[in-house]
């Protein structure tokens, strides 16, 4: 059976956690998938830190002001829920590598920040105390954009599957093993982060769609994640995408692969995009009427410097709302806003936000 | 000895500000540095200097330093490169004067250095230099001393010049410069040129034939597009239609070799289930050649379509195709695209600018030959470049009697005779330097500032087709490109990589290091590698994927 945004008590770690309930639980409340626009000088001063010419002082400074910047954009943009833009992150995969425990990475110099490590596994991930810190210390960045936003934030983590996708397994023997591992050690950081005040938590599965087969096998392990992550305070969202390496897609195709195995998920929204590859896949909301999570609307793409229109914006949400009602209805990008111009990234966010408030204005009720 | 000026005048009032053009002092200024600095001589082409042909150098330094005694220029400000000039037809003189203009460090420094100097009569501040740049596989000429002495009397300002020249144009960017043009009309009336020397323009490839015939090379390309698309259709991810794209297709040759070995090749596999869904785009800016490569592929029209398009700017035309082309094949294109070329001296970067000329006595008598003044030679190349050689025929009979033939060999004979008189204007941000469009001169930092002091081309041209191709590209689609690349920085110091002039056309070598960045910045990974299919050539090969 649907459910509508699930938010009925928020902590106020969020800031004011009724004002944050009511943000969430706005019909077409708009969001964005995660990464903001990085600047090619921010780029570079990444690049720097890599390359040893500066320090990692500096850079954390550096980001700290970017993200602030970021939230300032976000928030006079009108977006609902927002987040720290993933500015800290040098790539979608490498953040979380580095910084889980036992995975090797013999050399952490890059030529390009945005490059991936060499990675690999050649003992079983470590058991971790329970009682111990969340590993991954990504609650600190939490804690440090909560300072700076009084609206709902979302966080979100690379998956397990994709994690996986980048290391050379030379421990386990089935892939899902080493899946599985990376997901326990993603559910301690996710119970923190929830606890702490999450208003969105979110796993990307970013190289999904290129193994379309191992849908199962990724909401398996999705599970493992949100183990423990109260829905009532928490929504949990997953977002799958063709990819957005340098604004390219990875993949084709469509998403009828993730269908039904995401039928059996613990996720309250399924984030994806559709503004670049068009609205079809809507059907599989009327295939599987059974559906239980509400959808994370792409309406922005991200791999086009050309800014919708308020107008083109709407008329991609009415589409939407043919299928599912505005209650199952968020509205956010196809994908995170790294790769664009920071004026493209302002631009776009804007007319999201206007556009759907032309859609908001006509639900019945409304003003 | 270098002397300190008070800053204040006796009365203790400050000193006024100098007057930079009243203002003499014996400070002399050469990129920053002050007076004392040397004189710097730069031979590339070392590889010239030894063995059984080996280069004598003896005659070209005896020249250049009798005339340097005799020059009242200041030494410390010149520079003097020579380069060994492969092309027998190109742009230079056997000794060339480029200005270097002033940068605003340089500037600035020669305006402190004039503070802090007592004016005294007859020296120079400039903070100018002055680099000649020698040929040398046409130094041992006789007049070399002759013309030492009037590049060195320039005085790196190029007033003399004006008098025995007939400029085209007026200083601007390389890439700017009307040689493009000239380059653009010999493609576009490719016909008559042809028909005018009696050969076609492969002739004048250096093989006599461009590397896009070879049925090697097509099949290589061919097996891994089978690759991709079987392990995309076993999981169900190959679309129907299948995009391949050829940029600047000649005369069509490339094209009908690789789509009759793909027939042969996917019959014997698969039937030919592949060809049926094959879609082979030709572009090309000329109609007339893509009308002969058509002509060349009629057993394929099916299959083949067409577009008139620039390679600068293709999704303004194949927008179509995002993420829809298997294959981008280019041969020989990006080294025919404008481009410009920056030099850094001293850690300052320059933009080197041209004008076109012809030399005055050259100009007289191409003048005369059409019964016209050399002023109004300059009107008739516009006319020529805008018109092209048949309309310019018609338009202009009285001087041509109607045969266009005539009015190409006018082309021709300026052709021959253009030549680029160069100087280098500082770039003071790299990122008001465009390389292409949404590509800013910042990408060329880690690239100048890793290789020291270097003149180098910036491709634009193949630059902006470079990065307009990514888009177009399959998320497993691959773009290759056969031409002559610059593979490390340091081979702008061993060798002379253009321009220079093939046939009818420009040519300058694509600067490899530039588009890996860019491909690089864009997710792709952008390899070189020899010509796989023939021995000895200077061809390479320019792959690039979308990295992992």
């Amino acid at each position: 059976m649907a459910r509508d945004l699930p938010l009925q008590a928020l902590p106020d770690g969020a800031g004011n956690g009724a004002a944050t309930a009511a943000r969430l639980m706005t019909p077409l409340a708009t969001s964005v998938v995660g990464s903001y626009s990085v600047p090619e000088w921010l780029e570079r001063l990444k690049t720097d830190y890599y390359q040893r010419r500066i320090s990692g002082a500096y850079l954390a400074e550096i980001h700290d002001v970017a993200i602030k910047a970021a939230l300032k954009d976000q928030e006079r943009a009108g977006i609902d829920v927002v987040s720290d833009g993933e500015l800290r992150r040098d790539n979608d995969v490498d953040y979380f590598l580095a910084r889980m425990p036992g995975v090797e990475i013999p050399h952490r110099a890059k030529d390009f920040y945005y490059d991936y490590y060499e990675a690999r596994v050649t003992h079983p991930l470590p058991e971790l105390d329970p009682a111990g810190p969340p590993p991954l210390g990504l609650l600190d960045d939490f804690l440090f954009t909560r300072q700076y936003t009084d609206r709902p934030i979302k966080f979100s983590l690379t998956g397990p599957f994709s994690l996986s996708r980048r290391v050379r397994n030379e421990c386990y023997g089935d892939e899902a093993e080493l899946v599985l591992a990376f997901a326990r050690t993603l559910n301690r950081e996710a119970r923190a982060l929830a606890a702490a005040g999450v208003a969105v938590l979110q796993v990307d599965e970013p190289f999904l769609a290129g193994y379309r087969d191992r849908a199962g096998l990724a909401v398996q392990a999705l599970n493992v994640v949100f183990e423990g992550v109260d829905p009532r305070t928490t929504l949990r969202a997953v977002h799958v995408c063709y990819g957005n390496r340098y604004a390219r897609p990875l993949w084709e195709g469509q998403y009828d692969f993730l269908f039904p195995a995401i039928l059996d998920a613990h996720v309250d929204q399924v984030v994806l995009e559709f503004a670049r590859k068009g609205y079809d896949d809507l059907e599989l909301f009327r295939r599987y009427p059974d559906t239980s999570f509400t959808l994370g609307l792409g309406v922005i793409d991200v791999k086009s410097h050309e800014v919708e229109t308020p107008e083109l914006i709407a008329a991609r949400v009415r589409r939407a709302l043919q299928v599912l009602p505005p209650q199952r209805l968020m509205v956010n990008p196809d994908c995170g806003l790294r790769h664009l111009p920071s004026d493209v990234a302002r631009a776009k966010l804007q007319a999201l936000t206007v556009g759907t408030a032309l859609v908001r204005r006509e639900l019945p009720g409304d003003g | 000895m270098r002397r300190t000026a008070p800053l204040h005048q006796n009365d203790g009032t400050p000193k006024p500000l100098l007057d930079m053009g009243s203002a003499r002092t014996l400070v002399q200024v050469r990129w920053g540095s002050v007076r004392g600095a040397a004189m710097q001589i730069v031979i590339r082409s070392t590889d010239r200097l030894r063995g059984p042909k080996a280069l004598d150098l003896g005659p070209v330094f005896g020249a250049l330093l009798a005339a340097a005694q005799e020059s009242p220029l200041d030494l410390a400000r010149l520079r003097v490169v020579g380069d060994w000039v492969q092309y027998k037809q190109n742009f230079r003189e056997p000794v060339d004067a480029r200005l270097i203009c002033p940068t605003a460090t340089a500037s600035a420094r020669a305006y402190r250095a004039g503070l802090d100097a007592e004016a005294e009569a007859g020296t120079d501040i400039s903070a100018s230099g002055l680099e000649l740049g020698v040929d040398l596989r046409r130094a041992n000429a006789a007049d070399l001393p002759d013309l030492f002495r009037q590049a060195l009397s320039l005085g790196g300002d190029g007033q003399e010049h004006d008098r025995c020249r007939l400029y085209l144009e007026a200083w601007g960017p390389e890439s700017a410069s009307c040689i493009w043009a000239f380059n653009a009309l010999y493609w576009s009336a490719l016909g008559l040129w042809e028909q005018a020397t009696g050969n076609e323009y492969e002739q004048a490839l250096p093989k006599g034939e461009s590397d896009a015939r070879n049925v090697a090379a097509a099949r290589d390309l061919i097996l891994e597009l089978f690759r991709v698309w079987d392990d995309l259709a076993a999981q169900h991810a190959l679309p129907e239609d299948l995009y391949i794209l050829e940029l600047g297709v000649g005369n069509g040759n490339q094209a009908r070799v690789w789509l009759d070995e793909f027939v042969r090749m996917d019959r014997e596999r698969n039937g030919g289930a592949y060809y049926r869904r094959l879609h082979y785009l030709m572009g090309d800016y000329s109609p007339h050649v893509l009308e002969r490569a058509r002509a060349n592929v009629s057993s394929h029209a099916e299959h083949v379509s067409s577009l008139v398009l620039d390679a600068r700017a293709l999704t303004q035309t194949l927008r179509f195709l995002s993420y829809k082309a298997f294959l981008i094949y280019i041969s020989n294109v990006y080294d025919n695209l404008p481009t410009d070329e920056i030099v850094r001296l001293g850690g300052h970067l320059f933009r080197v600018e041209v004008r076109t000329f012809i030399a005055g006595a050259t100009a007289e008598r191409l003048a005369a030959q059409v019964g016209i003044t050399p002023a109004e030679l300059r009107d008739l190349v516009g006319r020529l470049l805008h018109l092209g050689p048949a309309l310019l025929a018609e338009a202009a009979a009285e001087r041509f009697h109607g045969d266009p033939l005539a009015a190409v060999a006018l082309w021709r004979a300026l052709w021959e005779a253009l030549r680029l008189e160069e100087r280098y204007v500082p770039i003071e941000e790299l990122d008001t330097y465009e390389v292409a469009p949404g590509i800013s001169g910042e990408i060329l930092r880690p690239i100048v500032e890793a290789n020291g002091d270097v003149r180098m081309h910036v491709s634009n041209g193949a630059a902006a087709s470079f990065a307009d191709s990514m888009p177009l590209l399959h998320p497993f689609g691959v773009l290759q490109c056969h031409d002559l690349f610059v593979t490390d920085i340091d081979q702008y110091q061993s060798g002379f990589r253009g321009p220079g002039k093939y046939d009818g056309s420009v040519v300058n070598w694509v600067n490899g290091p530039v588009l890996a960045a860019i491909g690089r910045r864009r997710g792709f990974d952008v390899q070189f590698r020899r010509f796989a299919h023939r021995a000895g050539s200077n061809v390479l090969t320019l792959t690039a994927r979308v990295r992992e």
